[in-house]
């Protein structure tokens, strides 16, 4: 990278349903929130990028009335309609151009207003798989699990002890909205069906809120903060359409972490990384990405969660803060689990701290069957 | 150190009503264009910046479906703003460049309003302000009062713009038929433009009926189908793709409150929307980006965003071509016309070719056609070393500029 670039301020709001809140005060927390954490005011920041979705929101121009609320009058904004991790990457292209120093980048989707689930239905091909009807978000992740399943000979079980595992740890983080501390496999396993082996605590808990995140130029990180969170490698890849892929890999999310991985110069992910906060939409989506993101071989995911070796207190912890399963406010996700993952690097996760990090990974994700993905390599030192 | 970044290519489809194409082969024809006019492969391109008004077309998100006809798999970025949505994806597009990340970025947008049963900006955009009509009616506001904000969209809140702007001017009506007969002239000579009208007289114009004053039916842009794409590269890749790159010298997009409500309705915010101080602003940043110090005397053209006349004569002034309420003088010289001295929209604009999420990118294609000479039949007759490429949306308050040169920013 031309410039080193730092997170040098978060905020996140609480995550629920039916916030008693507009999403121009949610987006207001968020960003004066981060702006409070950095120690700077607005007229410090140089760019704003909001992330938030017209589809998600039922509204054309979904940033157009959060411009007041992200303080982003008369200051150079734009908008990206993906995960928040991808509004991250453009808010740092920004700075790596040497136009801008700083940036804000806010991301809000209220998942309760609208069902998420029954937009998705627009996200597919509209000439063919809109008309049958039978294809969204979730009964496409249904098919992709059942073909998981049956190659790698997955079990139920250890599908629904990712669940566990996150909806645990999410009743350790006070802003995680779907907390069940006495959860076990087979309450996973009796909740709801949606599509055959889809069941509700397998689907991830749709939410109201929004996250905010400040970057800045090394220069401007070093005079802002104390301990800046360096981003040292990002990679992105869009996958095609889910017809035309194949569904047992991710392989856009393997392309994704291989550049970011190159680009921080990280040669054994599993032993040089010591916490991962990744986009896990369904339980066994997380089991595909520790194996796209190299933490497993092929099919073998299902081995680090029996082990235990993703817990909280295992050996490479994946989502200490309960991952999207824990919450998920669509669009804000990918900002979270950038948040956490800094929170890890800055040693104020609180009950859910992971002892000693000093390189973190977080990865977003737009699209069903996690089509497009995101991942970004965090570290402490200089 | 900055790094230089440059236009190679250029591709669009024809505007209008597309029935023959669906958004996925719309979108890859003139990605593809584009691509065989930079002299790239898809295997060359390093990344891919997208964006369109997602609500017209009816598809959320359509490059997770329609993708893999112009690249996937690859690093994608979904842009979007509103009517600048086109600048935006352009800024996106050369950002990806200038960062240093990627060397070769295909940015492209598009609108295909015939799909859906949107009606198009024009008249059916009363929805972007309705979770805040609601909000704002739960705090006790009359339906009335703020129907009569919302009423008729795009066309009422600019038929109100017009108005401001007429009464800084001092510009007339007839003014307005003139600017729109130009561009319904100069669209005639482009070969994608949708509505073309070759010898079309302002008197044409001003036979057509009132749609809200002081707008009429000849005053109003149409909803196009269509796309637009272009291909930027780092300096090296630029000069060795093509004799004459059109460089980016610099670009801004500053954001002001919604003009007319404000927050909720409160009254707090803009009342004349001929003001347009984000564009103000944003003009300035690009220009001292793009090392322009007297854009009067350095810049040789512009094309404005302009769906409704009054726009191209405000916004020129407002991008600092013409003194404030000056620009309807240069009209009746002549000034604007495609052999003018300060040549305005000769692709007819927006006013004649709207394919919203398009449009704003559109100005920016032209821009760099102009200065690589490829422009055709409506190629202004000098030379042209720097253009400015302007693009308006959200509720009056967002503003994209990016200034197109024939040499690289030093």
């Amino acid at each position: 990278m031309k410039r080193k670039i730092a997170i040098v301020g978060y905020a996140q709001t609480r995550h629920e349903s039916d916030a008693a809140n507009t999403r121009e005060g949610m987006v207001f927390e968020a960003a004066k929130g981060a702006l409070d954490k950095a120690g700077i005011t607005r007229e410090a920041v140089d760019t704003v990028i909001n992330v938030s979705s017209d589809y998600q929101d039922g509204r054309t121009i979904s940033n157009l009335f959060l411009v007041m609320a992200e303080g982003a009058y008369l200051k150079d904004e734009s908008k990206v309609e993906m995960d928040g991790a991808f509004g991250v990457l453009y808010a740092m292209m920004r700075i790596l151009s040497g136009n801008h120093d700083t940036a804000l980048v806010v991301g809000v989707t209220q998942g309760s207003i609208f069902n998420p689930h029954q937009i998705s239905f627009y996200t597919v091909d509209p000439t063919f798989d809109r008309q049958i009807g039978l294809l969204n978000d979730v009964s496409a992740a249904a098919i992709q699990a059942k073909m998981y399943k049956n190659k790698y000979g997955v079990s139920d079980e250890q599908i629904a002890s990712v669940s566990v595992k996150n909806l645990v740890n999410a009743a350790n983080n006070p802003y995680a909205h779907r907390k069940i501390s006495d959860l076990t496999v087979q309450k996973v396993l009796d909740s709801k069906l949606y599509y055959d082996p889809i069941r509700e605590l397998n689907i991830s808990s749709i939410s109201d809120g929004a996250c905010a995140v400040i970057l800045a130029s090394e220069e401007k990180a070093k005079e802002i903060a104390d301990a800046p969170v360096w981003i040292k490698g990002v990679g992105s890849c869009q996958d095609s359409y889910l017809r035309d892929r194949n569904l047992l890999k991710l392989k856009s999310l393997e392309i994704a972490a291989k550049k970011a991985y190159e680009m921080a110069g990280l040669k054994d992910p599993f032993t040089e990384l010591n916490v991962a906060e990744v986009t896990e939409r369904f339980s066994h989506e997380e089991l595909m990405i520790y194996e796209a993101l190299g933490l497993a071989k092929e099919g073998e995911g299902k081995i680090l969660v029996e082990k235990g070796v993703t817990e909280r207190k295992g050996q490479m912890p994946v989502n200490p803060s309960g991952g999207a399963l824990g919450a998920d406010p669509i669009l804000a996700t990918g900002l979270v689990r950038m948040v956490e993952a800094a929170k890890q690097i800055r040693s104020e996760a609180g009950k859910y701290q992971i002892q000693g990090v000093r390189q973190a990974l977080a990865h977003g994700q737009t699209g069903l069957c996690a089509q497009s993905n995101i991942v970004f390599i965090l570290g402490g030192e200089s | 150190m900055q790094r230089n970044v440059a236009i190679i290519g250029c591709g669009q489809t024809k505007h209008g009503r597309l029935r023959d194409v669906n958004t996925a082969e719309m979108i890859a024809e003139a990605a593809w264009k584009a691509m065989e006019d930079a002299n790239v492969s898809p295997d060359e391109v390093d990344a891919i910046v997208v964006g369109n008004m997602q609500g017209f077309g009816g598809i959320y998100d359509t490059e997770l479906w329609a993708g893999e006809l112009f690249g996937a798999p690859k690093p994608f970025l979904r842009i979007t703003t509103g009517g600048t949505t086109g600048g935006s994806v352009a800024h996106g597009g050369y950002y990806s460049v200038a960062s240093g990340l990627y060397d070769v970025v295909l940015a492209v947008a598009w609108e295909k309003h015939s799909d859906s049963k949107e009606r198009g900006a024009s008249t059916g955009l009363a929805h972007v302000a309705m979770a805040n009509i609601f909000h704002t009616m739960q705090q006790g506001a009359s339906i009335k009062w703020l129907v009569s904000l919302a009423t008729g969209a795009a066309t009422g809140v600019s038929a109100f713009q017009a108005s401001c702007y007429m009464y800084r001017s001092g510009c007339k009506v007839k003014h307005l038929d003139m600017v729109a007969a130009k561009s319904r002239r100069n669209a005639a000579k482009n070969e994608y433009s949708h509505l073309r009208w070759p010898n079309c007289t302002p008197e044409d114009i001003a036979k057509t009926e009132w749609v809200s004053y002081p707008l009429r039916f000849g005053h109003v842009c149409p909803a196009s189908d269509g796309a637009s794409a272009v291909v930027y590269a780092e300096e090296e890749i630029a000069k060795k793709k093509t004799d004459r790159p059109a460089w980016i010298k610099g670009v801004a997009a500053y954001a002001d409150e919604p003009n007319l409500m404000g927050e909720n309705s409160q009254g707090t915010a803009i009342t004349d929307l001929s003001e347009q101080l984000q564009c103000i602003l944003s003009a300035k940043a690009a220009y001292r980006r793009a090392g322009i110090k007297n854009p009067r005397k350095e810049i040789d053209m512009a094309e404005i965003y302009q769906p409704f006349p009054h726009q191209e004569l405000m916004f020129s002034e407002r991008v600092d071509l013409f003194d404030d309420g000056k620009a309807w003088i240069a009209l009746e010289e002549g000034q604007t016309e495609i052999d003018g001295s300060m040549p305005l929209d000769p692709s007819g604009g927006v006013l004649s070719t709207n394919a919203i999420g398009s449009s704003a990118m559109q100005r920016v294609l032209e821009c760099a056609l102009q200065v690589m000479g490829k422009a055709g039949k409506h190629q202004v007759p000098k030379d042209v070393k720097n253009a400015v490429a302007h693009g308006w949306g959200g509720a009056t308050n967002f503003t994209t500029i990016t200034i197109v040169g024939d040499s690289p920013r030093k």
